[in-house]
Parts: structure tokens; C-alpha cells; sequence
């Protein structure tokens, strides 16, 4: 998102004077969180508005004062009593207590029973507090196991789309020739594709049906030039068993084979390991 | 008349949470007129503006446990809710004066809209008193200032109103920001 863009166009004037949109507010405050320059802007506009109250601020009658507070008091909204009070309180009474305890026998003790049954209370909201958690907890590792299976399903997905993509933008450029190179004698089961930039002269290679190379294995590529084959590279072998490959650029061929090759390629193919081909 | 703000605005939330009259004077003493000076400017007369305030103070008070201070400042968040209880206050009262619920162009040329205007008008000029800031704004935004911060206009209103396009509306109300900044910053 261009920022400034977004700044200029008094989306954040609309927010200080509470005329965005709960859509706008909602994004504003997701991009506030990320960039400062959004936040600062925010926090600018609204400091022009604290400081044009100050100026505009007005003398009110001194009668208010007093109303406002009795009104709070009225309504219940005031805590009780001083706190200094509060504590005199409590201190006077712990005395009293004290001058009752000195006496010959102390007399039934309250207190110890009071913070007894307190214990039972807590032992038993800290037993459904334990428990809670541990359901939250489960409930939570339940929700992360399914979050990652969807995910990792939703990747897969995703790259298998990716790989019909490539294949299609091929498939539809114009200046693409697509190449059939089928199974040789004895692998007539193989089968694979080749597309041909006839502008730019790169060659693509997907192996539609062949069997993934053997250990130490790699299929080459071959271009006949004028009944000579040109190495037209490797397929590689970290790449997908479906996904379609650049090979090298060839100018010019009136043919195209793959070969099972040594890892790594050769400068001339084994023609006894010939898989399939296919001519223009 | 200028507020001392004092104290750090962590401080002052602590102390509203106390809810005792020490932050109670706290707040009125240094927040009071600031926020009188708003609620005068929407409610435009003295008497209605002094019945605003108190409701003003008593949401305060109550809400303050509802603050956020991650979206904002506990000033901005006072001034939004004078502002408000305000512009309500004022809408309640358009209500009352609307007869019967007349399409607000008809009242427009009504009567006692007339009459109404008049009166807050003279209302206003209670409050001489105002240093305008906004005055010095070019005319043509002091306008969308004036009509969408005091008398609580949407933004699409606004554009029907001055026959300009939303997208305008918008941009001068930055421009008008912009210049007001400019503007209290020369006043500091």
C-alpha cells in the first residue's frame, strides 16, 4: 500500500473527526499498528484538536463545580468515604483487637476460621481454574493440528495450480510450438512434452509420463541439428515430477530426444538409453 | 483560562480510577473550560451548554475504566466525548423543533427554524469571548471544519451541501488541517 497515498487522502482527518466509516476505522487501526508514519499522522491530528480546545477553552460559572460533584455523588459514582479516613478506620479497629487479645483468655478466634473457609473457596476456584486450562489448552492444540493439516493442504493446492499455470501460459502463447515426444520401440509407454519458443528459441521440457530417474540417473535433452544432437541440457533433478523446466535455448532442430544419462549429463548421448523422442 | 495539564496522563487515569474528590477537582480544574469551550461552540447557548457539561463529566467519570489508551490520548478521548454528547444534544433538540417530522429542506425555510437560528445566533454572541483560531483558516476550509467538527455533519452531507465532490471534501479537510496545524504552531 502506497502510504502517502494513503495519508493524503484525509483518511486520517475523516478518523479524528469521527467521520470515518467503521470499515475505515477498522483498517485504520490494523495499519496504525504497523507504520509509524500512520500512527504519528494520527497522533499529530489529534494533538491539533487538544490544542485548538485549549485556546477555544471558556470560563464556565463557578457554581458548576459543586453541582457536577453532587450530581457524581448522587448518582453513586463516588467512592466511599476519604482514604485517609478508610485507614483510621481499620487501624482502630486492629487496636481494639489487640486490647481484646491481651486480655486473660483470648476469645474465640474469627479471623483464622474466616481466612479457613477463604482457602476452601480459593482451592477450589484454583481446582476448575486447572481444569479450564487444561481443556483450553487441549481444545488449543486440537484447533493448531487442524490449522497446519488445512494449511499444508492449501500449499500443496496451491502448487499444484502454480504448475497447471505454467503449463497453460505455454500452452496459450502463440508463439509456442508444442513438441509430442513419444516412447521409442521398446518404451512405448513414455511419454513427454516439449514447448518451442519460436521467438525467443527457449525450450521447455515436461515429462508427462516417464518414470522418475534412478538413483545417479538424469534425463538429457537432445537436439538433432542437421542430424547432429546437441546437448539441450539436463531435466532437473530437484524438479517436480509434474512441473514443466527451461531447458537451453536451441536456434535450430529439425528433431528432439531424451536420453537416461549419469548424473550430471554427457557431450554424447547413449544411444541405448534413448526413452522417447519426437520430430518438428 | 489555559489548562495546566499537569500531570501525565498515566497519572491522571490512575487517579479517575480512585473515583475520590481529589481526582474529581483534578479533572474539573484543568479540563473544565477546554471542554466547556467545545460543548459552547455545538450547543451555541450558554444555558443548554452548562446542562451539556455536566453530562459531559458524569460519562467521564463512569466510562473512564472503558479508556483505551492505545488508541489515543485521555485528553482526545474527553474532548470526543463532550463533542458527542454535544452534537447529540443538539440533534435531540432539531428533533423537538422539527414538526412533525418535516424534510429537513422544509425546515430549512420554516419558520420557526427562522426563529431558531435567531436566537441561537444571539445565543452566540454570548460567547464573544472566543479567541477564533479558525478564523485565520482560508474561508473555503474553516467551512468544512466548522460544519463537520460543531454541527456534526457526514462528510457525504457536506459534499451535497456545497456541491463539491466527496473526494474534495476530504482533501480540503486536510488542507484545512494542515493549515491549522501550521497555524497553532506560529501560536505557541
Amino acid at each position: 500500500m502506497d502510504i502517502k497515498a494513503y495519508i493524503s487522502s484525509g483518511i486520517i482527518e475523516s478518523y479524528v473527526l469521527g467521520l470515518a466509516s467503521e470499515e475505515e476505522v477498522s483498517i485504520l487501526n490494523c495499519i496504525r499498528k504497523n507504520n509509524v508514519e500512520v500512527e504519528q499522522a494520527i497522533a499529530e491530528a489529534e494533538k491539533a484538536l487538544e490544542e485548538l480546545a485549549d485556546i477555544q477553552a471558556m470560563a464556565m460559572p463557578v457554581s458548576l463545580k459543586e453541582d457536577i460533584w453532587n450530581k457524581l455523588n448522587a448518582e453513586n459514582l463516588v467512592a466511599f468515604g476519604d482514604p485517609s479516613e478508610g485507614k483510621e478506620t481499620e487501624s482502630s479497629t486492629l487496636d481494639h483487637n489487640i486490647e481484646r487479645n491481651s486480655g486473660e483468655e483470648p476469645e474465640e478466634v474469627i479471623v483464622p476460621r474466616k481466612s479457613y473457609n477463604w482457602a476452601i473457596a480459593a482451592s477450589v476456584l484454583l481446582v476448575l481454574s486447572v481444569g479450564a486450562n487444561v481443556l483450553l489448552y487441549q481444545q488449543n492444540n486440537e484447533t493448531k493440528d487442524k490449522l497446519t493439516k488445512t494449511s499444508s493442504s492449501f500449499d500443496q493446492q496451491q502448487a499444484s495450480l502454480a504448475t497447471l499455470q505454467d503449463k497453460w501460459r505455454l500452452v496459450q502463447n502463440p508463439a509456442i510450438k508444442t513438441i509430442p515426444l513419444k516412447g521409442v520401440e521398446n518404451k512405448p509407454d513414455l511419454h513427454a512434452l516439449l514447448f518451442w519458443d519460436q521467438l525467443s528459441k527457449a525450450v521447455y521440457l515436461n515429462l508427462e509420463q516417464m518414470p522418475v530417474a534412478p538413483k545417479g540417473k538424469q534425463y538429457q535433452l537432445w537436439a538433432m541439428v542437421d542430424g547432429k544432437p546437441v546437448n539441450a541440457g539436463v531435466f532437473p533433478l530437484d524438479a517436480k515430477a509434474d512441473g514443466t523446466s527451461k531447458m537451453l535455448d536451441i536456434p535450430k532442430a529439425q528433431a528432439f530426444a531424451i536420453t537416461l544419462e549419469d548424473e550430471g549429463g554427457k557431450d554424447v548421448p547413449t544411444l541405448s538409453e534413448l526413452c522417447v523422442m519426437g520430430g518438428i | 483560562m489555559s489548562p495546566l495539564h499537569n500531570l501525565p496522563e498515566e497519572t491522571l487515569i490512575l487517579l479517575l480510577k480512585k473515583k475520590n474528590q481529589q481526582a474529581f477537582s483534578y479533572l474539573y480544574d484543568n479540563y473544565s473550560e477546554a471542554l466547556y469551550g467545545v460543548v459552547c461552540r455545538i450547543v451555541a447557548s450558554s444555558e443548554h451548554a452548562e446542562e451539556v457539561i455536566q453530562d459531559v463529566f458524569v460519562k467521564i467519570w463512569k466510562h473512564v475504566d472503558l479508556f483505551d489508551a492505545e488508541k489515543g490520548r485521555l485528553y482526545t478521548w474527553m474532548i470526543s466525548i463532550a463533542r458527542n454528547t454535544a452534537l447529540d444534544y443538539r440533534k435531540s433538540k432539531a428533533v423537538l423543533n422539527e414538526q412533525k417530522n418535516q424534510p429537513l429542506s422544509n425546515i430549512v425555510n420554516s419558520k420557526e427554524e427562522q426563529d431558531q437560528t435567531q436566537i441561537e445566533q444571539s445565543a452566540k454572541a454570548d460567547f464573544i469571548g472566543f479567541r477564533n483560531i479558525l478564523d485565520k483558516l482560508k474561508p473555503e476550509w474553516r467551512i468544512l471544519i466548522e460544519m463537520a467538527y460543531y454541527e456534526g455533519y457526514t462528510q457525504q452531507e457536506i459534499a451535497e451541501q456545497l456541491d463539491v465532490p466527496l473526494g474534495t471534501v476530504k482533501t480540503r479537510t486536510r488542507a484545512a488541517f494542515l493549515q491549522l496545524q501550521q497555524l497553532l504552531k506560529e501560536y505557541r
